[in-house]
């Protein structure tokens, strides 16, 4: 799992749920411990779009995400699969 | 007795300054920023106009708005989001942070009696047609807020949802009245004491990357014709005028508020409002009635409204857009309404046109102008269009009573007064 994309996700959840960097756990549930409901999740998948402007996240492919490290490894798979020209 | 309504603050974001002050200065200079539209509009095609008045670069970030915000809202909510807090600022209130993420309060007012009351023209249009792309591209990113970005209440609302703002909260649709009928909506309430405090005013955003928008202008005949030199093209009541230039938009906010609730917390005001009207042609869907009467009949009812007479008017804020049409009747109604000698210019010389905001901006103009003594020059005119008195130098010359008149797209018509504030 790579450290850099780890660090931008932690970052971007940091933006949306206005919570500090320090305070978010890779292993952070978005639902029980961050408390992201549905509209927040949305704005997060939107977040990571712009923050990774190459990839995509739509709303069917994201849908079990559960954790931080969820997502680092959703983004680390696409980034492996098609990496920026 | 009916209670007194003042403007106690503005901000703006327009093409020739951010901040309101900054703003006014350049007016008064006689400043516009015009240049050639995005080359990229041209692939789709042929243009008659060729110019527009582009917005500076914005750094939405370092305006306050952080990105999780921006990806859910159209640039046109972001303008007036920008130019709602300045105001505020302006005002001398305190924001304090609220519970909620990127929210604040206004210390020490009952968020109950503050509403909200702005006009666009074709509010997230911008967002509309981006997305549209998108989806005949079958694009992966179809923005899930589009709904909530592209909706014309996105900007008062988001207003209210920054600012905590529980009072009547309203979005006015009509075209280039818009602001105009926005900040005399939001002026009846507060002078029949539905609400304290007012935001108000206008916001509009029309650029989008494929030149849609300015398309539709443009094959309607409306822009500016005459391209050759930029900075002469745009030029409301000259014999030579050819149409409006289309203007990438912007936003203006005014604070308006009870007088007892201004002077009580000693606000700067900066000048009063007094009267406001508004009429409709049941003419035409795009052009003005070539008699003028509804128009006549909306100023005459604005001075009704504040119990004026008409020879109180010393200043007047034309719609003046630049069209043949548009300028030729407004000139011949201001003449039989106030005569020949009051002082008439026209803010779209400045900006071009700002459709949904532009009845905001020429609002703060005219109270500001009243504020000061002097305004802004009739940009660009050579050969007057009729025998009015239209303002060639930003010399004082102290109006007590000034007029914002604006006409739109539909038929509608609609008329500010507002009164220098002398205590």
């Amino acid at each position: 799992m790579s450290a850099e994309v780890e660090q931008r996700v932690i970052k971007v959840v940091a933006e949306v749920t206005d919570l500090k960097e320090e305070d978010i756990k890779p292993t952070a549930s978005l639902a029980d411990d961050l408390k992201m409901d549905s509209l927040q999740r949305m704005t997060l998948y939107v977040a990571l779009e712009d923050e990774f402007q190459n990839y995509s996240m739509p709303p069917e492919a994201v849908a079990n995400l559960a954790t931080v490290q969820d997502i680092v490894g959703f983004i680390d798979k696409q980034l492996a699969q098609s990496p920026p020209a | 007795m009916k209670r007194r309504v003042v403007i106690s603050a503005g901000g703006a974001v327009s093409a020739i300054g951010i901040g309101l002050e900054q703003f006014w200065r350049n007016c008064l200079e006689g400043a516009c920023a015009v240049a050639a539209v995005p080359d990229a509009w041209a692939r789709y095609a042929e243009l008659h106009s060729r110019l527009w008045s582009p917005l500076p670069e914005l750094d939405f970030e370092a305006l306050g708005i952080a990105r999780a915000e921006r990806l859910q809202l159209d640039p046109f909510a972001m303008l007036a989001l920008v130019a709602a807090r300045e105001a505020l600022l302006n005002a001398g209130f305190s924001l304090v942070p609220a519970q909620r993420t990127r929210a604040f309060t206004i210390a020490g007012e009952d968020a109950a009696r503050i509403g909200v009351f702005l006009g666009t023209g074709i509010g997230g249009a911008c967002t509309f047609l981006h997305n549209h792309s998108v989806h005949l591209s079958r694009g992966p990113r179809y923005n899930p807020f589009v709904v909530s970005m592209l909706m014309p209440n996105a900007a008062s609302a988001v207003i209210a949802n920054k600012f905590s703002l529980h009072g009547p909260n309203a979005t006015y649709c009509i075209a280039c009245a818009s602001g105009t009928v926005s900040v005399g909506n939001a002026y009846r309430a507060v002078r029949d004491g539905q609400v304290e405090l007012a935001l108000t005013g206008g916001s509009e955003f029309l650029h989008d990357e494929h030149g849609h928008i300015f398309r539709g202008f443009d094959v309607a005949g409306t822009l500016v014709r005459d391209c050759a030199d930029a900075q002469t093209a745009n030029r409301p009541f000259d014999e030579r005028r050819s149409g409006f230039l289309f203007s990438q938009g912007g936003s203006a906010v005014l604070v308006l508020e009870e007088l007892g609730h201004a002077l009580r917390r000693g606000a700067a005001i900066i000048a009063e409002l007094v009267g406001f009207a508004e009429t409709f042609d049941a003419y035409s869907m795009m052009s003005l009635a070539p008699d003028g009467a509804q128009i006549e009949r909306a100023l005459r009812a604005s001075l009704a409204d504040a119990g004026l007479p008409a020879g109180a008017v010393d200043y007047v804020n034309a719609h003046g857009t630049g069209t043949v049409n548009n300028d030729g009747i407004e000139s011949a109604i201001i003449e039989r309404v106030f005569g020949r000698s009051v002082p008439v210019n026209s803010t779209k010389s400045l900006l071009g046109h700002t459709i949904g905001a532009s009845g905001a901006f020429e609002a703060l103009v005219t109270a500001l102008t009243l504020r000061d003594g002097k305004t802004h020059i009739n940009r660009n005119l050579e050969t007057p269009c009729s025998g009015l008195n239209y303002v060639r130098s930003a010399t004082v010359f102290n109006p007590q009573v000034g007029l914002s008149q604006s006409f739109a797209f539909g038929g509608h018509n609609a008329a500010l007064l507002l009164r220098r504030y002398n205590g």
